[in-house]
Order: structure tokens, then sequence, then C-alpha cells
């Protein structure tokens, strides 16, 4: 047996600093080139849908000229901005003052015996999968015009991912942190409240940032149906088509748009804020 | 018969050098049995035979460890023991509110700070808060842990949670105390150090130890038996009686009398996983 020589393959590798630092200007495009780069797709998209629409059809884009003048430049349309904002974020809030404690307390019943679990979850599943605009009909024949169908349209619309989130989190909890509160013979309760809650709670969050993102969004849908009234945002958006005021319709839409990042946002700063601390998603390395 | 409680004050004066009356050194010596297996066997649901006809007394004051092949029933034996599983024959002597119990991971709560993990189980057992918080920070500096009792288990190395769990137990002041290779996931040199203070802990609580381990010099050096268990169904095939007096010199472990034994039980073990 001949003994064959082993191909050299050695390249010589010199030591490669680590990536310095990034220094002031680092820094500052580090904040400026997110927000520039979505402004400049924002711009590039409006400037193709204008050019592309024949002048009697330009108010479906109106310019930012026009945006000022018609809407954001008048107190009394930015009143109404307001005080519509205020109705529809009070309409998503109250949504969600339903959806998470049912939400929660159904995550709970589902988690307290696998037979509940198994009772309850295709449940869930079909009350989510009902198209919820289809049956505003029956909603209003019911309930009528009221602000009561409008919270419960939202309740419903956010309520899914609560039961969810928070039933993978209850399940996930640590065995061994589950022996320990049975070893010293911790109740049910004990074991649920000082184990299960916080470890479920990060997942839990999850569900709410999903639930919250859906509130507003929802509360201006239901309000497209309900428009008997003085209402919010939504109503505004049907309004400002009959009055063909586009401009005011572009107007609440960017509201809404801000409005329901506003909720989302808060929710990830609460979220944030409790578990920035202790768990694995949150807080800087060390 | 069930043991009663008996409370086990610390030794806190005399322990560390040796009592005269206690001609091994141990911290106390006695016949009092502080936990019993008699003639256990486990099978579970799916048909496993985890034990066979497991009989192993702990005595008062005894430090005993088991060692055997991977999946042997070793930890089965210790959830035994703690009721977590239920035996299928045989019966345990043990006092359960007298239990300590370390597993292979810290299991510390990660949302709780270092503080809040070693004030856990006094606080399920239904201690004050003022005493909870005196009792934690006492053993807090008894594990070596000062000044980090505000911090989260997310920002400690291993082997300071693994201090931390067993200050959470230690808290308690069991008078038995199981653990379940508390230390399997450390470096060797961090795992010295925790045996020898785990030593040092031995001798001023004055606790009976059930440990179970994979490394053999660990268990040598722990302990005042160890014993060898077999392949699965696991059944205790050897004990070995360790004559070194107690405290444990760091340096025992290069002496030929330990290096001996630790191959005793070394052949031991290898037969126990090949027959």
């Amino acid at each position: 047996m001949t003994q064959t020589q082993p191909s050299s393959n050695l390249t010589a590798h010199s030591p490669v600093p680590f990536t310095a630092e990034r220094g002031t200007l680092g820094n500052l495009l580090m904040l400026l080139v997110p927000p520039l780069v979505l402004f400049g797709m924002f711009i590039l998209l409006y400037a193709m849908v204008r050019a592309n629409l024949e002048p009697h059809r330009q108010f479906l884009m109106p310019s930012g000229y026009e945006l000022w003048d018609k809407a954001f430049g008048l107190s009394d349309v930015r009143w109404e901005l307001l005080t519509r904002s205020l109705t529809t974020l009070g309409i998503a809030l109250a949504g969600l003052c339903i959806s998470i404690p049912v939400g929660i307390l159904l995550g709970v019943i589902m988690f307290r015996a696998t037979i509940l679990e198994r009772a309850m979850f295709p449940n869930i599943v079909a009350f989510q999968s009902i198209p919820t605009l289809a049956i505003i009909p029956l909603i209003q024949t019911a309930l009528g015009f009221g602000t009561l169908p409008k919270v419960l349209i939202v309740a419903k619309f956010t309520m899914f991912a609560i039961p969810i989130t928070l039933l993978l989190g209850l399940k996930s909890v640590d065995r061994g942190i589950i022996n320990l509160f049975r070893l010293q013979g911790a109740s049910w309760r004990t074991t649920l409240v000082k184990a299960c809650f916080p470890s479920a709670a990060p997942a839990l969050f999850a569900g709410l940032r999903i639930a919250a993102s859906l509130a507003v969004i929802s509360a201006i849908v239901s309000e497209l149906f309900f428009l008997a009234g003085r209402g919010g945002l939504g109503q505004m958006i049907i309004n400002s088509k009959i009055d063909f005021k586009y401009e005011q319709m572009y107007a609440a839409l960017m509201t809404a748009t801000f409005l329901s990042v506003c909720v989302y946002i808060a929710f990830t700063w609460l979220g944030h804020w409790l578990f920035s601390d202790w768990h694995e998603s949150g807080g800087k390395e060390t | 018969m069930t043991l009663q409680a008996v409370p086990q004050p610390p030794d806190r004066t005399g322990g560390r050098t040796g009592d005269a009356s206690s001609p091994a050194g141990l911290p106390i010596a006695g016949n009092d049995v502080a936990l019993s297996f008699e003639n256990i066997s486990m099978q579970f649901p799916d048909g496993t035979q985890a034990l066979e006809d497991v009989s192993l007394t702990i005595r008062k004051g005894e430090f005993v460890s088991i060692v055997g092949p991977s999946g042997c029933g070793k930890s089965t034996l210790l959830k035994i023991a703690s009721g977590l599983f239920p035996q299928t024959s045989g019966i345990v002597k043990v006092d359960r509110s007298q239990l300590g119990y370390t597993f292979q991971d810290a299991t510390l709560l990660p949302w709780r700070k270092v503080l809040g993990n070693v004030e856990l189980l006094m606080e399920l057992r239904g201690f004050s808060p003022e005493e909870r918080r005196r009792i934690a920070m006492e053993q807090i500096s008894l594990v070596g842990l000062d000044g980090f009792a505000e911090h989260y288990p997310k920002r400690l190395s291993g082997g300071m949670r693994m201090r931390a769990s067993l200050a959470r137990s230690l808290a308690l002041n069991p008078s038995v105390f199981m653990f379940d290779e508390p230390f399997g996931a450390l470096d060797e040199i961090t795992r010295e150090r925790l045996n020898d203070e785990l030593v040092s802990l031995f001798m001023r609580n004055g606790f009976s130890g059930l440990f179970i381990t994979h490394s053999i010099s660990e268990a040598v050096y722990l302990s005042s038996k160890v014993v060898v268990m077999s392949r699965r169904p696991g059944q205790i095939l050897e004990v070995f009686d360790i004559p070194f007096a107690y405290p444990r010199d760091p340096e025992l472990r290069y002496t030929p009398e330990f290096a001996t034994l630790c191959s005793e039980v070394s052949v031991s073990l290898r037969n126990a996983i090949e027959n």
C-alpha cells in the first residue's frame, strides 16, 4: 500500500480585529437610516400612484399640501380627529377590557384539566372562525346601534390570541419548578399564581400585543357598520366619502394607523418593562 | 411505622473540628434511621422496570452516594423518597417535612432575584417575611453569594445558580438532604470547590445526605458510604464504606488511599455496566 501524501491546503489566517464599536456617526446613522428608508419608500409609492392617476382622479391621492390645507391645517378638523380618536380608542380599550379577562379566564380553565381543554378549545377555534362582518347585521338586530355592540365586536376580534398564548405559556412551565412547589405541598392555586402565571406572562404578552394591534382596527371596522350618533374615526371615513372630502378621509386613516401603532407600542413597552430584567426575550446581553 | 419529625438544631460550634465523641469525626454519630428504602420496586405505567427490590438505609449523619449506569433508576429512587412518584412495592421511611431536595439543574425561578428564590420554600411553608429575609440572607452568605442577592438568575454563572439552589434548600434546614446530580453540568474546578463547600455545610448543618452522581471521585470524596447500582432494573450491587474522617481535606483527592478506593468503585461500576 502506498502512502499517499496528504495534500496541503494550509492557508495562513492573520488576526482580524473585532468590528470596532459604533462611533457617534454610526449611532446617528443607526437612528436616522431606518426612518429615512421608510419615508423614502413612502414618497416613492406616493409619487408613483400620483403620477399614474388621471387629473380628474387625482383626489384619490391628495398631495401633502392639500392634506394640510383641507384637513390637518384646519382647527375644526383637528378637533374632530381628536374627539373621534378618543371615541374609537374608548371602544378599542373597552373591547380589550372584556377580551383580556375573559381570554385569561378561558386559558386558566383550559389549563386546569385536560378534559376542560378538550371541551373548550374547539369551541374557541369555532368562535374565532365565525366571519364577524357577516354576523354584524344579526348583532345590530339583537343589540341595536349603541356602543355595546361595537365593544363586543372588538372583544370578539381580539379575544382569540389571548387564551391560546396563555395556555401555551402555562403548559410550558419548567417541570422542575412544578416539582419544587409540589414537594412543599403547595396548592394548585399557589402554584398557578407563583409559578405558572409569571412563567407564562411573556407568552401571554405576545398574545396581548396581537390583541392590541387588532383592537383599533376592529373598532374602526365596527364603526363602519354603525353610523347612528356621533361615532369615531370609522364614521369619519364614511362621512368624508359621502361629502367627497378625501383629504379628511386620509387624515382619519392616518390618525387611525397612528392610534393602532400607539396601542401596540404601549403593550410592547409594558411587556418590556415587566420582563426585560429576567426573560431571555428582553434586555441587554451581558 | 413512620419517622417522627426530629428537628435537627445545626451544630454551629464543634462541627468543623471533628468532635471527640465521634471517632470518625461525623457530626452526629448514631444508629437512628434518617431515610430507609425497604424492598422498593418501581415499574412505570409503560412497563419499564426501573428499580427492583432496592433496600438502603441512611442513618443520621451519614452521607451516602449512589453511582450507577445512566438510566438505572437512581433519580427515581429520590423521587420515590420525596413522594413525587409512588413506588410499585416496598416501603419508604422518611420524614418528608424535613426533606431537602436539589435537582439536576438549579430550577431557580427566572423572574425572581436570588433573594426571592432563596426565600421561596420558606414562603411556601408560611414563614413570616422578616424571618424569611433574615434566614435567606444568612444562607446566601453561607454559600458564598454575598452581594448577589439582588441579581436575577440570568446574570449568574452555572456554579452560582447551583449555590443559590443549595441556599434555597438549606434555608429550611432539612435533616435529610437529597441531591440529584447537582454538579453534573459544572466544570471540574467549580465542582471540586462546591464539593469542599458541601462537606463544610454537611459538617455545619448536620443533615444526612443522599447524593446521586456520575463522578466516582466526587462520590468517594463526599461520602461516608458509596452505593453502586446495576443497570436497569436498578439493584444495589455493592456498598463501599469510605473510612476517611470528616472534615475532608481537599488534598485527600491526591492520596494513594483515595485513588485505591476510587479504582475499586470504578471496577465495580464497570462490572455493573457490562453485566
